[in-house]
Parts: structure tokens; sequence; C-alpha cells
């Protein structure tokens, strides 16, 4: 609960540049990279109702225009609608008849029901419920087709012209080229030749009319009783896009909007980074390869109040998330080398099959943000740490505090408790805040293969820097 | 022929149409008669805790950014596509500065892979929503009102007038009227004022509006407001004095009608007549209530007077209405734009990553004809 309530203290920097708390990591076991939500490829895997849970082919989603046909959301509060059944009398008074069963929707939330609006009930309890059409689509598909008409006679006119080897189109565009379709439309009017005898749909299409009258409001309008609560606020307008009702009173069931699952891909070598399962009551993954599974994860235990050309001691918890030991050493962020050499071997290697045209232009349009200025520096020790592989099931043993140092506090199975000194800048400003960053350099064993034929494991020595929010600084 | 076409447009997946307005954003797909969504322009920053609208950027990376979670939004909340592989038609408007359009173009053919992009000016697309060959486009925007003049499909560039009476300039106006009823600082949400301004403003005629100051006149009932903390009174005078802004005729001539007439009055003498006869007021702004009768009133009466008694007095001003809802109105005619020529005008993807170049109605590369000697300089 902690990772999603508190505010995030350790921010690991991605390999874009953004900086953002281990849980909202990603770790690309081909690149060997961090990577995060805003630098991979986000894809729309499958289709599903949150409310009912049910699996939608994407296919039929198109088709239903991305909404469930079981599901009912309040058009007024936006709340998921219940059915409810009540027994209805027979007006004409027929006796020997039970009376039969109705179903009518209604808002447990906002106590909105369909007969507010005057949608008559209905004798089966899901389906059935009248739909409102849109008022403007038979106008809408006159226009479309009229313009498509016109697009086509264009795209004839063109290639006529093209045959007749007439003119080459110059380099310039005038006004009426940045659409073109008007374009079309103008030369059309204009009564300019038209190869074609312009087709029947062209002809009979009618533009709008425009009137002198305009609706006014009645005299004593500002004199009338309004009644705000028959007046929809504009989140009620706003989803219904079709009509955007003003009037509460037209208000009507809006079927439920669905929800996807997504797929994450790295965009440097186009392999997943997760996979949800197909199942929408399922919260696993197939493929999940989070950084918080691979990469060390540093946590703050306690740390003294930072003070302008002061020193204070910092507690920090390293722990180990991978089946394999790990042996971690603290940098300062400038004495990472520079990755790129390595990182192009690697995705040459990878990518060779792939489309190595792929461009990584990307890359260069990111704005990449200088990580925020430090207060001060962190005080590392020279050696090497190592952590024992994450092993559940020594969870419970109670173990022998491991070895005490002035660096190790103390070590328990695959963390490790450090204390560290912090050099606070004699400059830093007090009240401003109170950052600090250093770099770690890990070992990493890839049990994915690299290609089918090699069955190695193979170990790498990672890096990736990280940067502490320890409040503010203090006087 | 014909056949061969029919396959490559089913083929060709069905793009999508973006109208990122400074409030509402418009997102649905081409050939649709409604956009599939109509949200606040604006996301949930995680970093820093709080909705953030995607137009609050100090530089181009923060809009980078704000765009990013914006489409990303959109396409994965809501329209529930992938972006990748898609076409895309942009309305904006034809004063769009050339830092928001650029960045735009980056997030969609480098961030999200889009395939092509067809940039669109909201004038032009909604007079397509009406069919007519001469249309005055009145947009009464978020922030700002634009007039524009499409004639034969072209805009009149020289005759564009713009002025900063959206609804947001109301929804200033109606703060500062309520502060003035309530006699204290309210500091009201923008939510707050926008929900006040839809519900309970009106726009009062032009006859009522003349006797507004005079002694004697009965003020407009008062309404009460549920906000989310407390029931407010909104007297009769904010309800009804709110939108005066937008006609209030100061020295510089800049309210609402006047920027209509000086667009008439700067448009070729031939396509005046027609254009008063087109006149389509459109734009979330413009659904106030009783804000188009009034328009109208007004645009009748200053016709009579100078500077346009001399050249427009006998223009007589009839009014469309468009086949949708006011605020979706150029979303509609993007659609209708992206779904006639199937996208082919559009920017394609490879093309922008060889030149990372938009074309824009300023510059001078674009509109230089090819025989020029300005490009024979430029090549040595
Ligand atoms: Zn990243
Ligand atoms: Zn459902
Ligand atoms: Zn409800
Ligand atoms: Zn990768």
């Amino acid at each position: 609960m902690a990772y999603l309530t508190q505010p995030d203290y350790v921010k690991y920097i991605c390999s874009c540049g953004q900086l953002k708390p281990i849980t909202n990591l990603y770790f690309c076991r081909h690149c060997l990279k961090i990577r995060c939500g805003f630098c991979i490829c986000h894809e729309v895997d499958s289709h599903y109702c949150a409310n009912c849970l049910e699996n939608m082919p994407s296919s039929e989603a198109r088709l239903k225009k991305n909404r469930c046909s079981s599901c009912f959301a309040c058009p007024s509060c936006f709340h998921t609608l219940s059915t409810r059944a009540t027994l209805a009398r027979d007006p004409a008074g027929g006796d020997g008849k039970p009376p039969k069963k109705m179903y009518y929707l209604s808002c447990f939330n906002c106590r909105w029901t369909s007969r507010d609006v005057g949608i008559p009930d209905q004798p089966v309890a899901s389906g059935g419920w009248p739909e409102r059409t849109n008022p403007f689509t038979t106008r809408f598909n006159q226009l479309l087709d009229y313009y498509k008409a016109i697009a086509q006679q264009e795209k004839q006119e063109k290639l006529d012209k093209e045959r007749k080897k007439f003119v080459t189109r110059g380099k310039y565009i005038n006004l009426t080229d940045k659409t073109g379709l008007t374009g079309a439309m103008a030369r059309n009017i204009a009564g300019l030749p038209s190869s074609e005898s312009s087709s029947s749909v062209i002809s009979n299409f009618v533009p709008s009319q425009a009137s002198p009258d305009v609706e006014e409001l009645p005299d004593d309008y500002h004199l009338k009783e309004i009644d705000l609560k028959q007046i929809t606020r504009i989140s009620q307008r706003t989803s219904c896009p079709e009509l955007q009702p003003s009037l509460a009173s037209r208000l009507s069931p809006r079927p439920r909007a669905l929800c996807v699952k997504r797929s994450q891909r790295c965009r440097a070598c186009d392999h997943n980074l997760t996979k949800p399962e197909y199942n929408p009551g399922s919260v696993k993954f197939k493929i999940e390869l989070l950084a918080y599974y691979h990469v060390p994860e540093v946590k703050i235990i306690s740390y003294e109040t930072i003070k302008p050309g002061g020193t204070s001691a910092l507690l920090l918890k390293l722990s180990n998330p991978t089946a394999h030991e790990m042996t971690v050493k603290m940098l300062q962020p400038e004495d990472v080398p520079d990755q790129e050499d390595e990182h192009k071997t690697i995705e040459k290697t990878l990518e060779k099959s792939l489309n190595l045209e792929k461009d990584i232009s990307w890359n260069a349009s990111f704005p990449r943000r200088p990580p925020p200025p430090n207060a001060g520096s962190v005080n590392l020790p020279a050696v090497s740490l190592t952590l024992a592989q994450r092993d559940d099931a020594a969870e419970y043993d109670d173990e022998p505090p491991g070895d005490n140092d002035d660096i190790i506090l103390w070590r328990k199975s695959n963390k490790l408790a450090l204390r560290l000194k912090l050099t606070t800048d004699a400059q830093a400003k007090v009240g401003s805040n109170a950052y600090f960053s250093f770099a770690l350099q890990y070992s990493y064993r890839n049990t994915v293969p690299p290609s089918a034929t090699v069955v190695q494991h193979s170990d790498h020595t990672l890096y990736t820097t990280l940067i502490l929010d320890l409040g503010k600084v203090c006087e | 022929m014909a056949l061969y076409e029919g396959i490559a447009l089913i083929q060709e997946k069905q793009a999508v149409v973006l109208d990122l307005g400074h409030d509402y954003t418009k997102f649905g797909f081409t050939g649709e008669a409604a956009p599939r969504c109509i949200i606040p322009s604006s996301f949930w920053s995680p970093d820093e805790k709080r909705y953030k609208r995607v137009y609050d950027y100090k530089d181009e990376d923060e809009l980078y950014e704000n765009l990013v979670h914006m489409l990303h939004l959109l396409y994965f909340r809501h329209v529930l596509v992938n972006p990748k592989e898609r076409k895309v038609v942009v309305v904006e408007s034809l004063l769009t500065p050339t830092l928001f359009r650029e960045t735009l173009a980056k997030v969609l053919f480098m961030h999200y892979e889009v395939s092509g992009v067809m940039w669109a000016d909201s004038a032009r697309l909604c007079a397509l929503t009406l069919g007519t060959n001469i249309t005055l486009v009145v947009n009464i925007g978020a922030l700002d009102a634009e007039v524009v003049a499409v004639v034969h499909g072209s805009p009149v560039i020289h005759a564009i007038q713009s002025g900063p009476l959206g609804a947001g300039a109301v929804s200033a106006e109606l703060a500062r009227l309520l502060d003035e009823q309530h006699g204290d600082t309210l500091r009201l949400t923008e939510h707050v004022l926008e929900d006040i301004r839809v519900r309970a403003c009106f726009v009062p005629g032009r006859a009522r509006a003349l006797t507004l100051d005079q002694p004697g006149t009965v003020e407009a009932r008062a309404v009460c407001v549920t906000g989310p903390e407390r029931v407010l009174t909104v007297g009769g005078r904010a309800r009804e004095r709110a939108a005066e802004v937008l006609f209030l005729r100061d020295n510089e001539m800049a309210s609402l009608p006047d920027l209509v007439l000086k667009c008439i009055l700067q448009c070729p003498i031939d396509a005046r007549r027609e254009l008063a006869a087109n006149v389509l007021v459109t734009g979330g702004g413009a659904a106030l209530t009783g804000l188009k009768a009034r328009l109208a009133a007004e645009l009748r009466h200053l016709v009579t007077l100078p500077p346009y008694r001399s050249s427009l007095h006998s223009l007589q001003f009839s009014f469309h209405r468009a086949p949708c809802p006011d605020s979706s109105v150029s979303w509609s005619g993007g659609s209708l734009a992206g779904a006639a020529d199937g996208g082919s005008r559009a920017l394609l993807r490879d093309v922008y990553c060889r030149s990372r170049r938009l074309r824009d109605w300023p510059c001078l590369l674009h509109t230089t004809p090819p025989d020029h000697h300005h490009w024979a300089e430029l090549q040595c």
C-alpha cells in the first residue's frame, strides 16, 4: 500500500530521462534497459466491460462502438444502472391474467430511473431498451456522400490530366490545396469543366438553407422561474456527444463504455514488456517485465535533517529481487560509464534479423530533461556488496544477523541495510528541495538466451541512477 | 481500378479526428456524425498530483509531455484503438501558434507513429457541414471568438477577425458580478463558474438589454445553484449581464458584432452580400441561451451605424443551423473531410520524417511558385 499512497521518495532515471518510482518502471530483458510508460509503445490487447467482466472480440467492439450491450450508465451521475422489476397490472382490467413482471432501469447512486424520462418499462430484463438515434445522421450521410462523390470526381480529373501529360503540379500550394476537398467543390460550383458528367449525388445535393429568423427568447424570459434540476450540467451534455441534451428530460441511459487491457512493447527491440491474460477477471500477466523484479530496489529507512554545509547520516535498504546472487556497487552518477557503445553492439546482435531500418529518431524527439540539481553529495563506500538471491522461504527463517561493520547495518536474506553519510553543499538554500543522487552498478544474470542455439546464461554489468528526495533543506 | 481502390479503402484503418480545444477535446472516427468522446482537455499528472490542462505549458518539452498524456487518454481510455499506422485529422484554428502545431506533429508522428496527419482549419470544416459556397463562420470558443469568411473553399486570410470574446470572457464577467452581488471575493473555481454560466445565465434580447441600466427596470429572477461546497444565489443581474461583455462597444469597436462586420468589410465586395446571408454561429460558447438571437439583432442594428452604414447598410443577415450540436461543428466537418477523400491529402509519416516540416500559411517556402528566382538563389 505504501507504494500507492506515499509520495515517491526514491526515483530511478529511466533510459529516456524520465524520473519514475521503481513500481512504474519496466525492464527490457532484451535491451537490458529500464523503460517507462512514457518511452514504450502501448497497444490495445483486448476489450472488456469493467462492469459485467465480459470479453468482447475487437471486431464486435468496433461494431458496437466500444459499448457493452448489457450494461448501462446513468446519464445523470454516470454510475452503473441496475435493472429493477415491478409487477404491472394490466390497465385493461383483465382479471384472469396474473400481473406481468416489468423492468426498468434505476440508479442506486442518484435515484434517476428510466421512468423519469418516459421510457416505457420493458417485459424482458436485458436488452430491448429503446436507443435514442442521432437526429442528424440522415443529413450527415447526405453530406458524406456528396463530398465522397466530389473527391472521386477530383481524383478522376487528376488521372485524366496525368494521362494527357498536361501539367506537372507546382511545388507551391495554393490556399485551397491545404485540404483540397473544398477546392474541388469550388470548381464544381464555379461551373468549371469537369470531365465526368457530374453524378446524381452531386447534382441532387441541396446545401443548407439559411434563415433570417433566429429563435428568440420570450420577452418575459427573465421573469420565468427556472428549475435548474431540469437543465443539464455540461458533463451530462458531453457524455452524450450526439445530442448534447440541454434538458434533463432528454437524458437517456447510455450503454456502458468498454475498457481495454493493454500490452506494452519496447520501442527499441519490439519485444513485449507486458502482456495481460485474456480473462477480464484476471489481474495476472503472461509477460511481466517489471523493473521491480529485475532491478535492485532502494528504500530509505531514515535520515538526519539536511542542513547547509553539514553532514547527515542516511540509512538505506537495498534488496535483490532476482533469483540470482547480485553484486552491487555504489557510484557517483557522473562515474557511470557511457553505455551507448555497448548498447549498440547488443542491439545489433539482437536486431540483425529485425528491421534495422526502424528509425530510432523518436529518441531524439523526446524531451530529455536534466535531473533536478542535487543539494549535496552522498559519500559512497568503495566496496562491492553482495546480495543473496530472493528466497521467499527465507522470509520465515530466523536468521542470525549477518556481518556488521560501519557500512552494513544489518543483512537479512536478500536485503541489506546501509549506513551512509551525506554532505550538504554550504550554498544549499534553506527551504529548497533536498535531492541527492547516486548510481548503482549491479550484476544481472539474463536467463533469456539471446538466440535459440545458445542455451547459456549471460552475465551483465548494468547501471542505474537514483534520486532520493529527502524533504527540504532545513535551517 | 474501382475494385482495387475499394480493397485499399477497406484495408486502410479508419482515421481519427482530433479537435484539441482549449477547454474540451473532441475525438472520434472519420465518417461518423458525432465524436466518440468530448472530454475536458486535461489529464491526471502523477508527478504533480493534480489534473493538468494540456494548454498549461511553459516550454516545448512540457507541451510535448502534456500532449503525450492527453493522447494516451484519448486513444486508450476513450476510443480504444492503437494509434500506430492510423491516420489523424487534426482540426485547428488558423491562428494556432507554430510551436503548438509542430509539437503536436512531433508527438503524433514520432511518439505515436501515426501513418499520416491531415491538418485542417476549423472555419473551413465548419463550412463543410453546411455545403454552402460562401459562409461566414463565427466561432465562439473557450477563449477567443474568431470570425472567418470562407469563400468557395478558401478562408479569406486577411479578413480574419479574432478577439478575446470566448466563453472565458463571460465566466470572468460572471465572477466579477457575483463578487459584486455578494460583496466578497468568492474565488469560485472555473468549474463552478462554467456550471452557472451554462445553466443559469442567458443573453437578454436587444430590447431588454437597452433598458438594463434604466431605473425602474425589473431585475431578472435569481436562482440558487448548488455547488460542490455550498448553495450560491445567483442574482438576476449576474444571470443576464454576464454575457454583455461580448456586446460592449467601447471606442475600440471590439465587440462580437463588430468583429463580424469588420470581417465582412474586409472581404471582396462581391462576396459581402452572400456572406451576410450565410452566417454560421458555432463553438462551445455559442450554446449560451439567447446568444444567437441577440447577435442577429445587434448585427442588424449595427449595419445602420457608421462606419458600416456606408458600405454594408443593405446587407440582409441569415443564419444557418449546422447538422450537429454547436460545440462539435468543426469536429463533424473534420469527420466529413477525412472520410470523403480517404486520407489522400494527409502528410505521410515518411515524408515528415525526411523533412520535419509542416506546411504553413505564412511560410514563403510553400507559397513561392516553382519558377520564381528565389528558388535558384536558395540552391546556391
Ligand atoms: Zn522511459
Ligand atoms: Zn457490461
Ligand atoms: Zn445516477
Ligand atoms: Zn527492448
